[in-house]
């Protein structure tokens, strides 16, 4: 019959357009998320242990995607914290408060920074080399990135210990200005193109005293490799290359500043001068990368002068590194053992601290209120705990936590600088570079190899 | 208002097309019917060159390039758009392009009255308005004949003293976030809120003061006024020295500013520079001296001079003055007289026909005002002379011969306020 | 007021001046003609009695009748502000040599009156507008500016000429043809 025919006809048609756009979507996504879940599991299961064998007889590859995966994942809450540590500390010293109204203190600032390039428009300017000007973020980032590769986090976390180690830092590091010269060229701006020279005859001009003045390290440890020299420097404080190399540090941590683009040697990105340098174009996502990379740079400058001159992961005193807490054994709870404990400490620790909260506040402090605040004193509190016993226990957070506590010291370092410096101009950096920073690192280097030589004889 | 002529008036001009069948003026899609070449966004105005020097200017040499360091900048000191021609990153010439801010501020008073005046001329240095009151306020009081009361002159002394403290800490702060010193700004704007507070205490407004009257002010002082000049007074010698200390010392910033932007003796003459420019190249010429208006033959205090005539030159200077300034504020505290704060003046200004020139010492330099009065209700011209005009006049001969980085480090130092300017 | 300044006036520029001088507060004015402005400057700026080194303000003036251009001057040897009012230009073809010769400083300041009100300052390098946009076709401080219908009818209503990239079709009836041509040069 007509009426059914034309009911079955339109039903698709009508049912469709009653649908709300979310009910829409589900309606197409539903199925799809089954089928992709039916294909993932078997997959797994029929791909799964072939996969696995391949794995295990690889293992070296293993570990090193593992740790390049981490490295690159590291760096993202590197550079958040970085960024609201400048934030945060250049606004004190300007007798500012800085950001103070996302999350506690501010601090959820860079997670917003980081969303909001995210959602910015994606375009190139006229003109632009579209190629080239994307790839430009990419190179910049990722040649900082990989340099991370060698730097000694801990005793046996280091992402990869070449024997080469810092030919390869210094070589990967200096392929960042390829990609501040193609984000120059690329950007169809005059201000970009003088940015991205400028940058490049800085940042070449500096690598090399950067360069001679870590070959004395080179010498005094006998290899090349950042793991080796982090051990010649481990046995007390007066062992570190510091000390012995002062001239060095110091013609390092001038010349890091400069490969680093910072106050005050940031003509690169001199904003009062050529508007953002490099990045006049750059928006959005792009811009975010470059920002990145700026202050991951500014943590391995940092972190390779900690290991090269300051110890490394090694402890300024001596510390027995190592205290056995082998009356607990972790295996021997079981499941059921963990999640009773988990439950006790975070639901009843919570609870706990959420009362006092309560009992504190009084009428300021609503039931949510209280029970948020009273996680996060719990959460911080078990961290805390956790931390310090695996402090006591394992070495390698030990050696973490030295490693963070002089790197970050030098990236304050860094900060402070920047808000207390006025830029230095062009051509007196690169007179500085070439007349006085060369010359002392190569006096340096003479010293110390004569020193080798004649102490060894 | 003159009366609308016909019916032809300017409609909007967007989306619309033009008599002709010509596209939209306004229509932001630009159809390129032509290869991207090197040469689209080029400075280079679409017309022949009207003057020789235009002709000279926009013809480039060989290994020459135009930067446009426009109107949109981070540190051109408001809407100033200056096209320089570089040779890699030496500045071979600088051609100014002037008037994004013009407001027409000349015209706009020879409509108004007298009162009316002072309102509107208020914006044209923004930063110090109290001067270009005070040069207008003088030019009226020349044509009227109206002998303002000692106690309002001492007021007027006073007020215009503490708003040129707030204007140099400004430009200190300024000079040094345009080399780069992101501290310094920061500090500066802590000491000029301050004055700007104590001035709304005095004036209720914290910029564009519209203070001054013809015979003269607009208000006495008051409880609140003074107790914040007090309490400032009691800490202005050691916050001067401590911010200039900042910047002083710095190995950066001196290197920066000294041997650089030299404007010599001659040459600023030749230019008619007033001010702390004039006296950084060594001539000691000050209004307040020179040609002495107000109170100022009773008040002691110096004019500081120096001779090198650099950036670094200018910049101490202003610290100078500052001192200068707390010493005159101090001596205008201890001897204000009692007395009216306004001259007896009839409602209705109607000056005899006539002209008068007055000129103040501004921060920035000499402030002049030229007013001719036709006998009716307000100015029949109104011609203000700005001493900013004149500093970036400076900037063509400046500049050349020195680094695209130094361009900030010059023209930061000249003090130029875009609306003085751009009237 | 100076009388003193009156007499070496008078002394000096005995042919140039045309009418007393005029002394009121502290400002002293004498007029002149419009052709013996190099003059006139030249020997208050050299005269070892007279010294005015300093050029205070170049203004244009239009009083309904005639254009003027009012110069203000500064001695060292003077309590007295100088006026000069170079008189009589006429309102169709305002013409006054230019003061650059002697201070590089009034080039701006002529480029001012002659964008405000038409003066041509004949030997002025650079006469061009300074505040209104290239190609504006009145002068706006002149008594018969009358804005609405300058505006309309200026070519600059709507065109962004600053720079080459966004000019509009030229004089075409399609309406998506290109960018004007660059001038042939």
């Amino acid at each position: 019959m007509s009426s059914v025919g034309g009911f079955v006809r339109g039903f698709p048609g009508q049912f469709w357009r009653r649908l709300s756009l979310q009910e829409r979507l589900a309606l197409i996504f539903a199925p799809l998320a089954i089928g992709a879940g039916v294909v993932t599991v078997l997959a797994i299961v029929l791909l799964g242990p072939p996969f696995l064998d391949f794995l295990r007889a690889n293992l070296p590859l293993v570990r090193f995607a593992v740790a390049a995966t981490a490295i690159l994942l590291m760096t993202v809450p590197t550079a958040f914290v970085i960024i609201y540590l400048e934030l945060k500390v250049i606004a004190r010293m300007n007798l500012r408060v800085g950001p103070n109204r996302i999350g506690p203190w501010g601090s959820a600032m860079s997670v917003v920074h980081g969303l909001k390039v995210l959602s910015k428009e994606d375009f190139a300017p006229t003109g632009a080399d579209t190629t080239v000007f994307t790839l430009a973020p990419v190179v910049t980032y990722m040649a900082s990135v990989m340099t991370l590769l060698v730097i000694p986090f801990a005793p046996g976390l280091i992402g990869q210990d070449l024997n080469i180690g810092l030919l390869y830092f210094f070589a990967v590091g200096g392929l960042t200005v390829l990609g501040l010269l193609m984000a120059g060229w690329s950007s169809f701006n005059k201000y970009s193109l003088l940015g991205g020279l400028r940058s490049a005859a800085q940042i070449i001009s500096y690598e090399i005293p950067l360069t001679l003045s870590v070959v004395g390290v080179i010498l005094l440890a006998g290899t090349m490799s950042t793991n080796r020299i982090v051990l010649a420097q481990s046995g007390s404080l007066f062992d570190w290359f510091v000390f012995k190399q002062p001239l060095a540090a110091l013609v390092f941590f001038i010349a890091a500043t400069a490969e680093a683009n910072r106050t005050p040697f940031d003509m690169t990105e001199a904003d009062s001068e050529i508007v953002a340098g490099f990045a006049t174009e750059y928006s959005g996502m792009r811009f975010g990368f470059f920002f990145f990379a700026e202050y991951v740079n500014v943590f391995i400058v940092s972190a390779l002068a900690a290991t090269l001159f300051f110890g490394g992961w090694t402890a300024p005193f001596n510390w027995p590194l190592a205290y056995n807490l082998n009356w607990f054994n972790p295996w021997s709870l079981g499941f059921f053992g963990w999640a009773a404990i988990v439950l006790t400490v975070l639901v009843i620790g919570s609870e706990f601290f959420a009362v006092i909260v309560k009992l504190l506040g009084g009428r300021e402090w609503s039931a949510w209120d209280a029970m948020g605040l009273g996680f996060l004193i719990d959460l911080v509190l078990v961290v805390g705990v956790l931390g310090l016993a695996g402090f006591i226990a394992f070495d390698w957070v030990q050696g973490i936590f030295w490693f963070l506590v002089k790197t970050y010291a030098f990236v304050f370092t860094f900060v402070w600088m920047r808000a207390t410096l006025p830029r230095v101009r062009v051509d007196q950096l690169m007179g500085f570079a070439w007349k006085w920073l060369l010359p002392a690192s190569l006096l340096n280097l003479f010293v110390t190899a004569t020193a080798v030589v004649l102490l060894n004889r | 208002m003159p009366p609308r002529r016909g019916a032809d008036r300017p409609t909007s001009t967007r989306e619309k097309p033009q008599a002709g069948g010509q596209p939209s003026t306004d229509d932001p899609r630009i159809i390129l019917d032509r290869q991207i070449g090197a040469d689209l966004f080029e400075p280079i105005p679409p017309y022949p060159p009207r003057t020789e020097r235009e002709g000279e200017f926009y013809t480039l040499a060989d290994g020459e390039m135009f930067l446009n360091v426009g109107p949109h900048h981070p540190a051109t000191h408001g809407v100033l758009r200056l096209v320089v021609k570089l040779s890699g990153e030496q500045i071979v010439d600088v051609d100014p392009v002037l008037g994004y801010l013009h407001r027409g501020v000349e015209k706009i008073c020879e409509n108004s009255d007298y009162y009316h005046v002072i309102d509107q001329v208020d914006p044209l240095e923004y930063i110090s308005s109290l001067f270009q009151e005070w040069a207008a306020v003088l030019s009226f009081e020349k044509l009227m004949d109206v002998t303002v009361p000692r106690r309002a002159e001492y007021i007027r002394v006073l007020s215009g003293e503490l708003l040129r403290i707030a204007s140099h800490t400004l430009y200190m702060g300024f000079l040094a976030l345009d080399l780069g010193g992101l501290t310094p700004i920061l500090y500066g704007f802590i000491e000029r809120d301050e004055i700007v507070e104590m001035l709304a205490a005095l004036t209720g407004a914290r910029m564009l003061f519209n203070y001054f009257r013809i015979g003269g002010v607009n208000g006495d002082l008051n409880h609140e006024f003074m107790s914040r000049l007090g309490d400032w007074m009691s800490r202005a010698a050691r916050q001067t020295e401590a911010s200039a200390g900042l910047l002083n010392e710095n190995e950066i910033f001196v290197r920066r500013t000294r041997g650089v932007g030299i404007l010599d003796r001659a040459t600023a003459l030749r230019f008619g520079v007033t001010g702390g420019n004039l006296r950084a190249a060594g001539v000691p010429f000050d209004v307040r001296r020179a040609h002495p208006y107000s109170v100022y033959p009773e008040l002691d205090f110096n004019v500081p001079t120096r001779t090198e005539g650099d950036s670094l030159a200018r910049y101490l200077i202003r610290v100078d003055e500052v001192r200068e300034s707390i010493k005159i504020i101090d001596q205008c505290l201890h001897n204000m007289p009692d007395g009216p704060v306004m001259a007896r003046l009839p409602r209705l200004l109607r000056p005899h026909p006539g002209r008068a020139w007055g000129a103040c010492e501004g921060p920035r330099g000499m402030m002049g005002v030229y007013s001719i009065s036709d006998g009716s209700d307000g100015p029949f011209r109104f011609r203000i002379h700005d001493p900013s005009f004149i500093n970036m006049e400076t900037v063509p001969t400046l500049l050349p011969g020195n680094l695209l980085a130094d361009t900030m480090a010059i023209v930061a130092s000249l003090d130029p306020v875009m609306g003085g300017i751009d009237k | 007021m100076d009388r003193t300044l009156e007499t070496r006036l008078e002394a000096r520029l005995a042919d140039h001046l045309r009418g007393p001088v005029y002394q009121r507060h502290d400002e002293t004015e004498i007029r002149i003609e419009a052709g013996s402005v190099p003059e006139v400057l030249r020997i208050l700026h050299d005269a070892v009695d007279l010294r005015f080194e300093i050029l205070a303000d170049l203004a244009g003036v239009d009083t309904g009748e005639v254009m003027q251009v009012v110069y203000h001057l500064w001695s060292p040897l003077t309590s007295d502000w100088l006026r000069i009012i170079a008189d009589g230009l006429s309102r169709d073809d305002p013409r006054v040599p230019s003061a650059t010769f002697l201070w590089i400083g009034a080039e701006w300041l002529e480029r001012e009156a002659y964008d405000m009100f038409g003066i041509v300052f004949e030997g002025n390098r650079d006469l061009r507008r300074i505040f209104m946009p290239p190609d504006y076709t009145s002068f706006p401080l002149r008594k018969d500016f009358l804005l609405p219908d300058d505006a309309a009818r200026s070519p600059g209503a709507g065109v962004r000429h600053v720079e080459r990239a966004c000019a509009p079709a030229a004089l075409a009836d399609d309406p998506t043809a290109g960018v004007r041509r660059a001038p042939a040069s």
